[in-house]
């Protein structure tokens, strides 16, 4: 019986294919994120350990100021220490190093260097079979330097070129006299460059402390295990210190990478489902047309004898080959994906990573074929219960399929819509708030649940309404009406489009209430029409704060102060900090004291915004130990508490203490331009003032403004594109429908053919039908979205959220729905119109 | 005589598939249905009847012969011409009623003039309705309506063009004797009443004694007709068709390719000469 039903079942092949297409989708980009993910990881873990190759044991400092990022210097090991360590027993030799971020590059064209990935400073300790001199020399003077191949080609500069570099001391020029590579012919480990420089050199200008090293590579005498040494090695130098074995420390420094590979996995994986669901709609909708189409068929197989349980297995066995074909299918592509993925990752961060294909591990093939068939078979479980229920006297009668009023499931929606609803007023009245995400995402699911389940109730008015627009002609007549016909599965239909777009809706008002938010709160509490900022973030870059008093002096300029940002330890608790000239911040911040006063701070006072005196449990008079990259530990004393703002955030050292920081520079520079100035001329001032200094740019307030709200483009143009996957899945539902539909009224497109409609009329027929589905899905979507979109930024409320819709994207996402039903149509219209009449009306 | 016929077959042949396959639907037809007459096809079943009406209404091109509705010569239309001709001169009335199930009784009559863009003319549409009488139905769907009152809003669909010629393909086929009366003595009114041409193809004797001629179909050739039938002599002729075919059975190889169709009516149908 199976034999015979699969063959039923292939008589449907174009059907079968799209709703394959769906799971293929799905499957691909799971088994993509995975296969992408797992050689990213296992390419810089193998990466990290060739690093780490000529070394058994590493000795770091421990961050005084809980920064744990090894790029940064916070904490050193002195040469007493790297001394101690060479005389442990059972050291064959011990390498202190200096290897640190923050040696920038001047290029042939007078700017930085561009790039995201470090920028290292090192001191030269020699070659080894990890790193080879390509040309020239080591540095053997205080004015040359050794530069990592890849920064040669990408600047250009050749061995005798002067070159300059801005580290922790202004611009200086250098002599180069040498190109170094690493094993394998490669040109940097992992995109990053490196300078070195002679190691005094390196210890004054990278880490401004002469007599210090980052860390001390130590290797292991013949019989020593790695372990061993560790142990021996943390003993000779104290708790103060950290020592690792090579692995441990090829695992902290891969962490970030395994981080960033995370990310990628989630990500993709979300999106993953999202299409997969979408894609069970489309296939319900499928397997509940086979059924109906084959109501006959299986009721003559009841009536030869089969059991209601023997059809539903054979209607399951039908879904799970289809999700297993499905999934074999998206796995090999994914795979094929996770391999582009690696290519372009390699190519976004210059690197070569060190793994020959792509990895696949078992759990990713049994993972993804399992999801595929899951998917598939829970939304084929409703239409095969039903097609057991086909009583065998069906196979007498002609097909007739009544249908079912729709009563029941418009009053189970209406009753979860209005849950969910509640959900979302309870934790906006803050009646109910915790969790979160049962809350918020239950209420945001249910009201969703909730329309999906009115959907069929409500697509007949909202299609005839729609159809209206059509027109009165008498294809968009009858598209209108075939669109009402079924409305279970117009709706099913339409709800796998609406998924998608609900969910972008909703991001949008998201993002456009957080860009509106933002932008006000630039234009009322920061003062500053000029902006002086670094070129890149890492907190090394920036120009002499004493550059403030200057920029002070330009004509028209009424206030201009000068901000350094830091991470440092603060009363026991690791924190951002910033510090600057309080009472021109609090000017240009619009700061107010909530305790004590804003006044010019002297050495040793700090000032605190209410969040952090909170967390620091702090008042004013209270005095807090601070603890510098540089400085070591100090008191300092509150002497105001702000309200909390904006604008600014967290405690506000003065100057003074500043000198601890880990960079000697001002990272910005807010620059307010009184009502009778010219912000054009002082801008051109300011830049006159930068001009020799390569990393810092004026920006205007509007700029800042887009640069401040830029990151949400990027995100919502990935979330597009993402989503745009769900949306390419409901059209192939879409399309499939309207195949069912032609198909199923071939005998009625034969007779209005027959009786003087043309093609053309047809086919837009047709496409008339595939607008409404798509419109509806849309509309359903945009309105849901935009609801829950709006609910979300009430519930987080907050400054920096300006609810705000958007209109634009919001026509443009319906504008979107209206093509992709032009689309969709295409082939069943084709179909529709080239079907022969006569044909058509013999068809029985 | 050619301009009072409403439709014309010259010398039609149809040839369905290839070598072994290969079927003589019809051959060599030619007739002449005039204005204003009522006509039945009659025929054993595989004779050819529905694919000369599919020809004849352009539905399915000829292999050989040419076919006329009116003065416009059918074969060699192009689809944008075949669908000017039916919507302007070719009505059509199917066996299964063929109603569009989301409009109502009197959309769907007008579904014709919908589609060419005509407005009805008041008078002939409450004339046509009056006839078919389905007065209080007219709001109804389909799914709303007997099989009786389905077809008769069929035939007002095909009158209210007021096409040269209605095709009816077993009108009465899918209906019982109360409701077949009713719609055959509405299309013989309208072609009594009105001077609407009416071809149509039927296998029950009654039915085609509404007719104002008959013409007998056998192995796809035009065997016999009889003007002003009645239901014996009808009978009769198609009596004396099948004893013919019966006779001349055995030994004709021509006879195998239709043995199925032939074997299913209880009789026999052979061409009286060999192929040419
Ligand atoms: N599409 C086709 N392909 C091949 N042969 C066909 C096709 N349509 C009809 N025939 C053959 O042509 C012959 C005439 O068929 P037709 O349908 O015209 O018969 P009919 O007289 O209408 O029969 P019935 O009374 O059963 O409706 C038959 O032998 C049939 O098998
Ligand atoms: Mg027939």
């Amino acid at each position: 019986m199976l034999k015979a039903m699969l063959r039923g079942l292939l008589a449907h092949k174009l059907r079968l294919l799209l709703s394959a297409l769906a799971i293929v989708l799905g499957t691909m980009f799971m088994s993509a994120a995975f296969v992408a993910g797992d050689t990213v990881a296992q390419g810089f873990t193998s990466l990290f350990s060739t690093v780490n190759s000529n070394l058994d044991v590493q000795v770091t400092g421990v961050s005084a100021t809980g920064q744990d990022n090894p790029d940064v210097i916070t904490a050193l090991v002195p040469q007493s220490v790297a001394d101690q360590v060479a005389k442990v027993d059972g050291v064959q030799e011990s390498t202190a190093q200096v290897i640190s971020d923050g040696a920038r590059v001047i290029d042939k064209n007078g700017k930085v260097v561009p790039g995201t990935a470090p920028r290292f400073g090192a001191g030269w300790t020699g070659t080894s079979s990890l790193l080879q001199m390509r040309e020239g020399n080591p540095p053997s003077g205080p004015d040359q330097i050794a530069i990592s191949a890849n920064l040669a080609q990408d600047t250009g500069y050749t061995v005798g070129d002067k070159v300059d570099v801005i580290t922790l001391q202004p611009r200086k020029t250098f002599q180069l006299v040498g190109i170094f590579g690493y094993a394998g012919g490669r040109d940097s480990l992992a995109g990053e460059t490196t300078v070195a420089f002679t190691m005094p050199v390196a210890q004054e200008l990278m880490l401004g402390k002469p007599g210090n090293y980052t860390s001390v590579d130590v290797k292991a005498a013949a019989g020593v295990s790695q372990e061993e040494l560790k142990q021996r090695v943390q003993t000779a130098v104290g708790p103060q210190y950290k020592v690792q074995t090579a692995d441990e420390a090829a695992k902290s420094q891969a962490s970030g990478v395994d981080a960033f590979v995370n990310v990628l996995k989630t990500g993709l994986t979300v999106f993953a489902v999202i299409g997969l669901i979408t894609g069970a709609f489309l296939i319900f909708n499928t397997f509940s047309m086979l059924v109906a189409q084959r109501t006959r068929e299986l009721a003559l197989y009841r009536s030869f004898g089969a059991s209601r349980g023997q059809v539903t297995r054979s209607v399951l066995t039908e879904s799970v080959l289809l999700g297993l074909a499905s999934a074999i299918v998206g796995l090999i592509i994914g795979i094929g994906v996770g391999w582009l993925l690696k290519k372009g990752l390699e190519a976004l961060s210059h690197t070569n990573l060190p793994v020959s294909g792509v990895v696949v591990k078992p759990y990713v093939v049994v993972l993804t074929l399992l999801v595929g068939i899951l998917f598939t078979v829970v939304a084929a479980l409703v239409p095969s219960l039903r097609a057991s229920r086909v009583p065998p006297i069906a196979a007498m009668r002609e097909a007739s399929t009544p249908d079912k009023p729709l009563r029941t499931l418009t009053v189970l929606g209406l009753v979860t819509l209005l849950v969910g609803v509640a959900f979302l007023v309870l934790k906006l009245t803050k009646v109910w708030k915790d969790p979160l995400w049962l809350v918020l995402g239950g209420g945001c699911l249910l009201v969703f649940a909730g329309v999906v389940m009115l959907a069929p109730a409500l697509s007949r008015p909202v299609t005839r309404g729609l159809g209206a627009l059509f027109g009165g002609s008498v294809p968009a007549r009858l598209g209108t009406r075939n669109t009402g016909r079924n409305p279970r599965r117009t709706a099913v239909t339409a709800a796998a489009l609406m998924i998608g777009v609900t969910l972008a809706t909703a991001a949008g008002v998201f993002a456009s209430s957080v860009k509106a938010g933002v932008t006000d709160l630039f234009k009322n509490d920061m003062k500053a029409q000029l902006i002086v900022q670094t070129s890149d973030f890492t907190g090394t870059t920036g120009f002499d704060p004493a550059l403030q008093a200057k920029m002070r002096a330009i004509p028209g300029v009424t206030n201009a102060v000068a901000v350094r940002t830091d991470q440092v330890k603060l009363g026991g608790k690791s924190t951002g900090i910033g510090s600057a000239d309080a009472l021109a911040a609090a000017e240009i911040f619009t700061l107010t004291a909530k305790d004590g006063t804003i006044r010019p701070l002297q050495a040793g006072e700090i000032i605190l915004d209410e969040n952090a005196a909170k967390s620091l449990n702090a008042s004013v008079g209270t005095e807090l130990p601070l603890i510098t990259t540089r400085g070591g530990e100090k008191a300092e004393k509150v002497v105001a508490i702000i309200e909390n703002s904006q604008t600014w955030s967290g405690p506000m050292l003065n100057t003074t203490d500043a000198a601890g920081f880990t960079s000697p520079y001002a990272q910005q520079g807010y620059v307010q331009v009184g009502p009778d100035g010219d912000v054009g001329a002082v801008k051109d001032q300011l830049n006159q003032l930068f001009a020799d200094n390569p990393e810092v740019n004026v920006v205007d307030q509007e700029q800042l403004i887009k640069q401040s709200t830029s990151f949400l483009d990027v995100i919502l143009a990935i979330l597009y594109v993402l989503l745009g996957l769900t949306i390419v899945v409901a059209v192939l539902g879409v399309i499939n429908t309207l195949l069912l539909s032609v198909y199923e009224r071939t005998r009625e497109i034969g007779m209005i053919r027959a009786i003087g409609m043309n093609r053309a009329s047809t086919a837009w027929m047709i496409t008339v039908e595939s607008i409404l589905i798509s419109f509806f899905g849309a509309l359903l979507g945009v309105v849901v979205g935009t609801a829950l979109g709006v609910a979300i930024v009430k519930i987080f409320g907050g400054d920096f959220l300006k609810l705000t819709i958007p209109w634009a994207y919001l026509i443009i996402t319906l504008v979107l729905a209206v093509i992709a039903g032009v689309v969709a149509a295409i082939l069943p219209a084709i179909r529709a119109g080239r079907l022969n009449v006569l044909q058509a009306i013999a068809y029985e | 005589m050619t301009g009072e016929a409403a439709a014309r077959a010259a010398e039609v042949w149809k040839i369905y598939g290839h070598g072994e396959a290969q079927v003589h639907a019809l051959r060599g037809v030619s007739a002449d249905f005039q204005r204003g007459q009522f006509t039945a096809i009659m025929g054993p079943s595989g004779s050819g009847k529905s694919t000369l009406m599919h020809c004849l209404a352009g539905l399915d091109d000829v292999s050989a012969g040419e076919v006329f509705i009116g003065d416009t010569r059918v074969t060699g239309l192009g689809d944008a011409g075949l669908t000017k001709l039916r919507r302007e001169k070719v009505g059509f009335i199917f066996q299964q009623f063929n109603l569009l199930p989301t409009l109502t009784a009197q959309e769907n009559i007008l579904l014709p003039l919908a589609i060419s863009g005509r407005k009805p003319d008041q008078q002939w549409y409450d004339l046509v309705i009056k006839t078919v009488g389905l007065g209080d139905r007219l709001g109804h769907r389909p799914t709303e309506l007997s099989g009786g009152q389905q077809q008769r809003v069929a035939c007002a669909r095909a009158l209210v063009a007021r096409p040269e010629v209605i095709f009816a393909d077993e009108p009465t086929g899918n209906l019982d004797s109360r409701s077949g009366t009713e719609v055959l003595g509405f299309l013989r009114g309208s072609v009594h009443e009105f001077g609407q041409t009416i071809v149509m193809v039927t296998h029950d004797p009654r039915a085609a004694s509404y007719a104002d001629r008959v013409v007998f179909l056998a192995d796809g050739a035009i065997v016999d007709e009889i003007l002003q039938p009645t239901e014996t002599s009808v009978l009769d002729r198609m009596k004396n068709l099948d004893n013919e075919a019966r006779a001349a059975a055995p030994g004709n190889a021509a006879a195998q390719n239709t043995a199925g169709q032939n074997a299913a009516a209880g009789g026999n149908a052979v061409e009286e000469t060999p192929d040419a």
